[in-house]
């Protein structure tokens, strides 16, 4: 199975050839098996950036996953509509009385790209890999005991405590994908893929991935023949790429661009609310951050719409909560208005002595947290808060999060579905992205509340009460969630935004 | 003369092995932790554990360079964090576009650079001299990201003549290998072409007041044949040397065009195995772009021997 790689860049221009007059593409290393595909000729879109590698188990950039989406399944799926877990590789499943075994029934006649048969012995093997090697998604496994497999329709999920997220932690992103057994010494997963995905990996090279459709994937053959990534890291010349033709979708839309374009006709603009949000937090380890009434002082003196608006130009919603409108786990509190009178007077209450300063640091692999922190610096330095602004480089910021070296910072979560994804980890005492140092009882108590509670409606009223105390107590200095935007060319149907910004192509029709 | 080039290349050694030890220690100096870079925002420490220790940054410093040192030696300059590939596989996969790009450019700057020169040279405080001054002068100073854009929207946009980057190989599609070739390469080409220019221009007129000219000239020889033998041939001593300089700087990538016109070049992948922290990547391109330095010049010096054999020691 092994094959020699440094041939791509010549096989992806003969596939490139061939799947634009719809014949079979000459696979690298299954033999001629992608033969009959999709109609169509090929999807250009263009990406930000390249995927760093294929293995769906360690990678954790997102511009692999963009290729990955239409690669690998995993067991279950976010709906593209509201992000509720739908059947994918399992058709169905039950839970038992006590919450802690999970019983999967595998989907009949999948194959894997090289034609090789799907069942429960390819689910263990994956998730174990994930578990034994710890590997970077590990801790979505934290309550698993066992996986196991008593026929080949059949994997039951034994958990440690009562898991109501299972599904989100199994099925959020394809970091949870099923390879076959034993992919990991059969092939080499940083350049390979062997999935049951709609698209096949065809072949990478620095200036794009190439995918081809899957003629036998168990939801059907994809529309198009097949998928090119280009990576075109300059938006504005992304966009000049669209309106001229070379490539037919892109994500990489200058924000300045999002309002004059939605009126080009050239173009078509699509934006959805993400289920990102983005967040100030401070060091409770340095006075006079750890006092509750400076941390609410800051809180109030920020214009949250202003800064969403300076940050993406109107594309994003101001939020005091981390979870979007969207949501069936939105919460609908917003305590903070904007009012620097009460600001004041809650830093004076404090015994803070004005200009207090703080340091702010953001990142330029986030553009957007470097013009946020201008706006949020001169509406603090109206109540005599003086911010400096640290602009780091990404592995910087992250290493000085981590060491606890900073005054505040400005962040964002991304990409999370299930309430505890977006409070658990950073709110809870000793959470492991607890970096601000934030220790409440019962928060503490409501969030391990939440972790294990079954009932959707109870589950939702623990969340509530969480997210009340985080906002009250500025944890998080919560700001806004930013819209998805992406634009392809007119005429292009049968894709779907959505809010996860998973991407997939498997429907897309080419104009 | 053997003497002379195995001297030279003892030097180049020596440079490269203190090269080496810089650029192993450079690297460790920049701030920022690779694993937890690696690892994203979300993760346990477990993880991040078994993920220090395969990689081999829990050992102490000098046993990392030396097992490094002594794997390139051999050409293996390690595996990178971030994709898993090779070093030098993913620099080979890089050159082809590099090494296009460079030469391209090179040649775009020669083309401006030589004739405009000498004709300034020639025609000292002329209209032409004049021109050339405030042409190299925007080519120097003008930013090369805007002029990037600038001529991504003209000539891909509006125009809608040529594609507004990435990079196809020759040998696949010849003419759209050309297509992408021509914007970049003007944006390279027109900054390097402004430099050498002035070098061209001053070195002409140093060698046009060089008293052999003088004879040549007395000795009544025609205008054409001094200017070609006396005055081109000495003129063209200091124009190897900045043109080896102007080519090794664009051998070691040049970050903003490439970004710009997307074009997967080593400056590209030299960007990026910073940002990521990728160590074994950074090093192995910061050796990289040394050695081409190293080269360029070795040759350069060669070339000066060649062309001007009082230097033949």
């Amino acid at each position: 199975m092994r094959s020699s790689k440094r041939a791509l860049p010549l096989v992806a221009a003969g596939v490139l050839a061939l799947g634009a007059c719809g014949g079979g593409g000459e696979a690298v290393d299954t033999g001629a098996g992608g033969g009959g595909g999709g109609e169509g000729g090929t999807l250009v879109a263009a990406v930000a950036a390249q995927p760093d590698q294929f293995d769906p188990h360690v990678t954790t950039a997102y511009p692999s996953f963009q290729v990955l989406e239409n690669v690998y399944d995993t067991l279950v799926v976010p709906n593209a509509e509201d992000l509720t877990m739908e059947a994918s590789l399992a058709e169905s499943w039950e839970t038992s009385e006590d919450g802690l075994t999970w019983t999967f029934t595998l989907r009949d006649g999948v194959t894997f790209h090289d034609g090789s048969e799907f069942d429960s012995a390819d689910v263990v093997y994956s998730y174990n890999r994930i578990i034994d090697e710890e590997l970077s998604n590990s801790f979505r496994f934290a309550n698993v005991a066992a996986v196991e497999a008593p026929d080949p329709q059949t994997v039951v999920i034994r958990l440690s405590q009562p898991t109501p997220n299972l599904l989100e932690r199994i099925g959020a992103f394809k970091g949870m994908a099923i390879l076959p057994e034993n992919a990991a010494e059969d092939l080499d997963l940083t350049t390979e893929a062997n999935g049951t995905g709609p698209f096949r990996l065809e072949s990478s090279d620095a200036s794009s991935t190439v995918l081809t459709a899957y003629a036998d994937h168990w939801g059907g053959a994809p529309s198009v023949g097949g998928v090119e990534f280009r990576y075109i890291t300059e938006p504005a010349a992304a966009l000049t790429a669209l309106q001229n033709g070379e490539v037919q979708w892109t994500d990489n839309v200058p924000p300045q661009q999002i309002e004059p374009l939605a009126g080009d006709d050239t173009v078509e603009l699509q934006t959805t609310p993400s289920v990102d949000y983005w967040y100030m937090s401070m060091n409770y380890a340095r006075p006079p951050f750890d006092d509750r009434d400076v941390r609410r002082a800051i809180s109030f003196a920020i214009d949250r719409e202003a800064v969403a608006e300076a940050a993406w130009f109107g594309a994003a919603q101001a939020n005091q909560t981390a979870i979007p409108e969207d949501s069936f786990f939105h919460y609908d509190y917003a305590p903070f208005q904007r009012d620097p009178e009460q600001a004041r007077q809650l830093l004076q209450q404090a015994g803070v002595q004005t200009p207090l300063t703080m340091g702010l640091m953001v990142t330029d692999e986030f553009p957007e947290t470097v013009t946020a922190a201008q706006v949020i610096a001169s509406q603090l330095g109206e109540v005599g808060i003086e911010v400096q602004i640290e602009t780091l480089d990404f592995a910087t910021w992250l290493d000085r999060q981590g060491q606890g070296d900073f005054d505040a910072f400005y962040l964002g979560w991304l990409g999370n579905l299930d309430p505890a994804a977006y409070y658990q980890e950073q709110h809870q005492t000793d959470g492991p992205n607890n970096y601000q140092g934030y220790s409440n009882p019962q928060v503490d108590q409501l969030l391990q509340a939440g972790s294990t509670e079954t009932d959707q409606a109870a589950r939702k009223q623990i969340y509530d009460q969480a997210a009340q105390l985080i906002v009250d107590d500025v944890s998080y200095l919560y700001l806004y969630n930013p819209d998805v935007v992406q634009a392809w060319a007119p005429g292009l149907s049968g894709y779907q935004i959505r809010a996860d910004k998973a991407i997939n192509f498997e429907t897309v029709e080419l104009p | 003369m053997t003497g002379y080039l195995l001297r030279r290349v003892g030097q180049a050694l020596v440079v490269l092995a203190g090269v080496s030890v810089l650029v192993f220690a450079l690297v460790q100096l920049v701030p920022g932790d690779p694993i937890r870079l690696a690892l994203g925002t979300r993760f346990d420490q477990e993880t991040y554990d078994a993920l220090l220790a395969r990689s081999g940054l829990d050992q102490p410093l000098v046993q990392q360079y030396l097992s490094w040192a002594g794997r390139a030696l051999t050409g293996d300059l390690g595996v990178s964090f971030r994709s898993g590939e090779t070093v030098t596989s993913l620099i080979a996969e890089r050159l082809p576009a590099t090494l296009t790009l460079a030469l391209a450019s090179i040649l775009v700057a020669l083309v401006i650079a030589v004739p405009l020169g000498t004709v300034s040279a020639l025609r000292p405080r002329s209209v032409v001299d004049r021109m050339a001054t405030v042409v190299s002068q925007f080519g120097i100073s003008v930013p090369d990201f805007w002029m990037a854009i600038v001529l991504i929207l003209v000539f891909a946009g509006t125009l809608g003549w040529l594609p507004s980057g990435g990079y196809v190989p020759l040998s696949e599609d010849p003419a759209g290998w050309l297509q992408r070739l021509v914007l970049p390469a003007v944006v390279t080409g027109t900054v390097s072409g402004s430099v050498i220019t002035r070098f061209v221009r001053s070195s002409v007129l140093e060698a046009l007041g060089a008293d052999h000219v003088r004879t040549a000239q007395a000795k009544g020889l025609r205008r054409r044949e001094v200017f070609t033998w006396h005055v081109l041939r000495n003129a063209l001593l200091p124009l190897v040397t900045v043109t080896g300089v102007q080519l090794a700087y664009l051998l070691s990538g040049v970050v903003v065009v490439e970004i710009v016109f997307a074009w997967p070049g080593l400056g590209q992948l030299a960007l990026q195995s910073v940002q990521a922290r990728d160590y074994p990547l950074l090093q192995g391109a910061i050796l990289l772009f040394a050695v081409v330095f190293l080269v360029i010049n070795l040759v350069v010096d060669l070339l000066y021997t060649a062309i001007d054999p009082r230097i033949r020691r």
